[in-house]
């Protein structure tokens, strides 16, 4: 999954920090994949098991803190040699998914209890 | 919550599901065509050399404290020198350039044929879902919303008591619009998501990109305080070789 992120050196000990611009990007694609993938797939769930209101919002929350951890995680818990900053991996298209959750939310919602 | 209205079936199969359908088809469709359509613009030298100046000179920016003061001076000097720096683009100009980017009529041709390959789909669904889909409850959407969505939400039902929930399908069509975005950009690749205002903003960049970004890059340039890093290098090395050490 995160694949294709080689190593960047960065160097921690003044403010130097030198970058592999494609394969930062590229990590960022990464990143903006996996969560529109499972924002998607979060909302098929927060549909099928019937959220309505805030409940489904908190749920959408709770895939993309989910993404986060599991992105973190895949990094083996070192940020800073494949990202430049902490807020890169967690806060970084945290709302883009969001339309997509809302359509396919109201798309299982609708299909499995109004059906 | 207010009554549980039960909507018929056939709503679910003969509305919901072919509006997606044909969504994701028509945005497959125009990706491809797109594609076909794509005529090769032969890049104007100038242009080209243009921009390759300004990636040199960002790579002097960000690689500036690895070489010697005197050296990053010198390179920097011939950058934004006044009168014969690379950087340096007299007003006028600057003018020509622009006005000449939108008068090229191969540029005015390309731009305007994407944003018809944009605009034309949206419109003719719309229609297509106007007509059609009209003057029925479509779908429930799972939050609640405030009153004043609810002529934009229901703008088919006419009667008021119905909870802003239930919607018409083109509310359900706006939301299709902006949901597949992210699917499209799954399946079709990168770089084809729907957005217009990226194209856009790409288009218009390589009128602008010339002239504005030099100017730019040259301040950059001037701003930039050089702290050699050489000198610290061994401290560093001595910190490192420490904690594989210890």
């Amino acid at each position: 999954m995160a694949g294709g992120s080689e190593k960047k050196s960065s160097e921690d000990a003044n403010d130097l920090q030198t970058f592999n611009a494609e394969n930062l990007q590229s990590n960022m694609k990464v990143i903006y994949y996996s969560r529109t993938f499972l924002s998607i797939i979060g909302g098929v769930i927060a549909g099928i098991l019937g959220f309505t209101g805030l409940t489904g919002f908190i749920f959408y929350f709770l895939i993309m803190a989910i993404t986060s951890i599991g992105l973190i995680a895949k990094a083996k818990f070192s940020v800073h040699s494949y990202f430049d900053s902490w807020n890169r991996i967690i806060l970084d298209g945290f709302f883009g998914g969001l339309m997509s959750f809302v359509l396919f939310w109201t798309f299982a919602y609708d299909i499995v209890h109004i059906f | 919550m207010a009554e549980d209205l039960v909507l018929d079936t056939a709503i679910r199969d003969w509305v919901l599901i072919p509006l997606s359908v044909v969504m994701v088809l028509i945005g497959v469709l125009r990706y491809f065509v797109s594609k076909l359509m794509r005529s090769y613009q032969v890049p104007d030298a100038k242009i080209v050399k243009e921009g390759q100046v300004i990636v040199r000179a960002r790579n002097l920016r960000s690689g500036a404290n690895f070489i010697p003061p005197k050296a990053f001076r010198a390179r920097r000097v011939y950058f934004s020198n006044e009168e014969n720096g690379l950087l340096f683009v007299p007003k006028g100009q600057a003018q020509n350039a622009q006005a000449q980017m939108f008068s090229d009529p191969n540029m005015a041709m390309d731009m305007m044929k994407k944003n018809l390959s944009m605009i034309i789909p949206q419109t003719l669904t719309f229609a297509w879902v106007n007509f059609f889909f009209s003057g029925f409850v479509a779908a429930k959407i799972p939050f609640p919303l405030t009153q004043r969505f609810r002529s934009m939400l229901q703008n088919g039902i006419d009667l008021s008591t119905v909870d802003v929930s239930y919607v018409s399908s083109r509310s359900w069509y706006f939301l299709n619009l902006f949901g597949l975005r992210g699917l499209f950009s799954l399946i079709l690749g990168e770089e084809n998501a729907m957005d217009d205002t990226q194209r856009m903003m790409q288009m218009s960049g390589f009128g602008f990109d010339p002239t504005k970004s030099l100017s730019a890059e040259k301040d950059s340039l001037d701003i930039i305080q050089h702290e050699w890093a050489l000198p610290k290098f061994e401290q560093r090395a001595e910190a490192v070789l420490r904690k594989l050490v210890s």
